[in-house]
């Protein structure tokens, strides 16, 4: 009986929330954030632990595989720019996805943080459901991952243009890559605010360095101990 | 969907089944072989592969991934929803995750942009 009135509640906090972002579109309006801090705010409230939330989870996260799938298709309409740009492409992106992996790991392990926090935070540049499964793959925590990476998102679409200018990187190719790579979604959502060039370079990254993240993750494992 | 015709339903629906089989069976290769990758990371890839061969075409499945990717962001709210159990380790060192979340963006930005526009101005001088 529970678990379609959470799924309800899931539902309606969702709705409603992206419908009060695409009204005001904020970096800090984030639907992600607040719909789960309503929905962990009925259930705390309600008294219910987290448990109980579980069946509700895995109905609702069972398109989440073949929807990630999904995102084939942006990347062969984007084909086109791949073959035009494939060297800067694979080279940026592959070093971009694969220091965002060693620097956080390494201060997350030299500061001393347990290993399943670390492991959490090694994907966090990367789109969710990549970042769930590898830091999965890797007896990290799930929900920490994704905590991980929205804060690098909204980090990377509050001052990533801001920090590009000023590092004096302007052309747009590599704005809309190294917004990608480093901010996923979040990113890809300011660079598309700078211009489409950069929007679909910034998407064709968030993929991409999915993918390395994925492929370098063991190295970086292994670097790290 | 803004439009919920019955036709429209049920081409979500078998263009769903077909991400989702692409989806099972990277799952299934990844175990069946041992690969240390994610099955959704290797389903990316086998399904751009299949679109580039034409075994799929762009209208078999754009439609429903189209429609799930654009809500894409409503699967993170349950997952996130388990952060509730895991306040503790934010309080405790939120210094070192801010460290570690903040030095990991800006260096890979700048060395994204950096490598990106180095290589294209020994490519093309005049592109930028």
């Amino acid at each position: 009986m529970t678990t379609p009135l959470l799924v309800a509640l899931t539902l309606a906090a969702y709705v409603l929330l992206r419908k009060l972002y695409l009204r005001r579109p904020h970096p800090l309006l984030n639907v992600v954030v607040l719909s789960s801090a309503v929905v962990a705010a009925v259930l705390m409230g309600l008294n219910m632990p987290y448990a109980d939330y579980i069946p509700a989870r895995d109905i609702m996260t069972f398109l989440l595989g073949p929807a990630t799938v999904g995102l084939a298709v942006p990347l062969y309409r984007h084909r086109g720019l791949l073959r035009l740009y494939a060297l800067p492409i694979l080279a940026s992106v592959g070093l971009g996805a694969l220091t965002a992996m060693l620097t956080a790991g390494g201060i997350a392990r030299l500061a001393g943080l347990p290993r399943e926090v670390v492991m959490s935070i090694l994907p966090k540049g990367v789109s969710i459901p990549f970042a769930v499964e590898i830091a999965r793959m890797y007896d990290g925590v799930p929900p920490l991952a994704t905590a991980f990476v929205v804060a690098t998102g909204t980090l990377g679409s509050l001052m990533g243009a801001v920090f590009l200018s000023r590092v004096g990187i302007r052309n747009p190719v590599a704005r809309g890559l190294a917004l990608g790579t480093v901010s996923h979604a979040q990113g890809t959502a300011a660079a598309l605010e700078e211009g489409e060039e950069q929007g679909s370079m910034a998407g064709l990254a968030l993929i991409l360095a999915g993918v390395f993240t994925a492929v370098f993750a063991p190295l970086a494992v292994w670097i790290l101990g | 969907m803004q439009d919920v015709s019955l036709g429209n339903v049920f081409r979500f629906i078998w263009q769903a089944a077909i991400l989702w089989a692409v989806y099972r069976g990277s799952c299934w290769f990844v175990e069946a072989v041992a690969l240390p990758l994610p099955g959704n990371v290797v389903g990316v890839v086998a399904l751009f592969t299949l679109l580039c061969l034409g075994v799929v075409k762009l209208e078999h499945v754009s439609h429903a991934a189209d429609f799930l990717l654009r809500h894409l962001v409503f699967f993170f709210v349950p997952i996130t929803v388990g952060l509730m159990e895991w306040g503790g380790v934010f309080k405790e060192y939120w210094l070192e995750l801010t460290a570690a979340v903040v030095v990991s963006s800006l260096l890979p930005f700048w060395l994204v942009g950096f490598v990106t526009q180095w290589l294209h101005r020994r490519g093309k001088p005049c592109d930028i």
